[in-house]
């Protein structure tokens, strides 16, 4: 997890790189690229559940991040903007998503569930059915989630974030992200619940 | 049970809680069945949300956002840099044929996928991944002129 404080701009060198990268010296832009790329690529594969759609996403991110290097104020933590940059872009595409869908009268409980990466197979096979089982369960609940609950928990459960980090992403107050925190909680709750039925049944058909 | 000691227990779970109230929490669910109950419950599921590990970052990406980055100059990528007047113009704009795109799109879906279908399937998924494509640039470009991309200025 990345260092948290009230850190001034100097100790982060990416605004520095940001600096130069706004005088016209696109190189410095890569440094930046390299000590994040690994962070960004994850969080938009967290929120996107498509590691395909998460790299298009990600050099998206960076290529947004590029041109605003001029209207940045330096502060705080360079990871942050990046973050808050990489939230909104895939909370965007999630949202066309949901229009390309409707366009195409898609049923959306069909392509709820992305495609998975086949586990592990030196795994223990029952092992490997349950992990799977959960990664499906996860994908779904959280696909379900309301938008700003969904940002909030990915950060904090699969980012490792604190909830001062997630405020200072998203711009909102610590009581905001506990708040959304907790309802997105109480939602999983139930979802785990009816999922809970949900296997029980399958695994009592003959 | 409160709402208050809901939030206290989460916080807990999240290691959130400042180290004696954390403590004084802790010796009341052990004394406590409901909130211990409670406590158990709100653990299993922040314990049983799963997702496999991140893929790997693939070889040469940096090299590639470089490539994009160094094929246009920074001004010419921003519309942040444009008058209001041009940006409100080219909003309305694209919202037109946005709300046009609806209607169209509304009266002729586009075919479903099928795996039986051979070269005509490819067709369609090339001819769907196109169309995928030219959406997303076309609603980058609605979200750039529509925000100003005004709040990610701000760290």
């Amino acid at each position: 997890m990345a260092t948290d404080s009230a850190t001034s701009a100097a100790s982060d060198p990416g605004w520095e790189s940001l600096a130069r990268v706004a005088a016209g010296d696109a190189a410095a832009f890569a440094p930046l690229v390299e000590s994040h790329q690994e962070r960004l690529l994850h969080l938009c594969e967290r929120l996107l559940g498509d590691a395909e759609e998460a790299r298009d996403a990600a050099q998206e991110v960076f290529l947004k991040a590029y041109r605003k290097a001029g209207a940045v104020r330096p502060q705080g933590q360079v990871y942050t903007w990046l973050y808050r940059i990489a939230v909104n872009h895939c909370l965007n595409k999630l949202r066309r998503r949901r229009l390309v869908r409707f366009l195409r009268w898609d049923d959306p409980e069909e392509r709820q569930a992305p495609a998975f990466d086949p586990p592990d197979a030196g795994a223990d096979p029952a092992a490997a059915l349950d992990a799977r089982r959960r990664w499906q369960a996860t994908r779904r609940a959280i696909a379900r989630l309301p938008e700003n609950q969904r940002s909030v928990l990915v950060l904090v459960r699969f980012e490792g974030l604190s909830y001062k980090q997630v405020a200072a992403v998203l711009g909102i107050t610590e009581g905001a992200v506990e708040s959304r925190l907790f309802r997105a909680m109480r939602r999983l709750e139930s979802a785990q619940e009816a999922e809970g039925s949900r296997v029980s049944l399958e695994e009592a058909k003959p | 049970m409160t709402r208050s000691i809901d939030y206290d227990l989460m916080r807990l779970l999240h290691g959130e809680l400042p180290a004696d109230e954390a403590r004084t929490l802790r010796a009341r669910i052990f004394t406590d069945p409901e909130l211990a109950q409670a406590y158990r419950r709100l653990e299993s599921t922040w314990q049983g949300l799963s997702l496999p590990p991140a893929s790997p970052v693939p070889p040469g990406f940096a090299g590639r956002v470089m490539a994009r980055v160094k094929s246009k100059p920074a001004a010419s990528l921003s519309w942040s840099a444009a008058p209001g007047w041009a940006r409100a113009t080219a909003a309305a704009a694209l919202l037109v044929g946005a709300t046009l795109g609806i209607g169209v799109g509304r009266r002729w879906p586009a075919p479903a996928r099928s795996v039986d279908q051979g070269s005509e399937a490819s067709q369609t998924f090339l001819s769907a991944t196109a169309e995928t494509s030219l959406a997303d640039s076309y609603w980058n470009l609605v979200e750039d002129v529509a925000t100003g991309d005004a709040a990610e200025a701000q760290p």
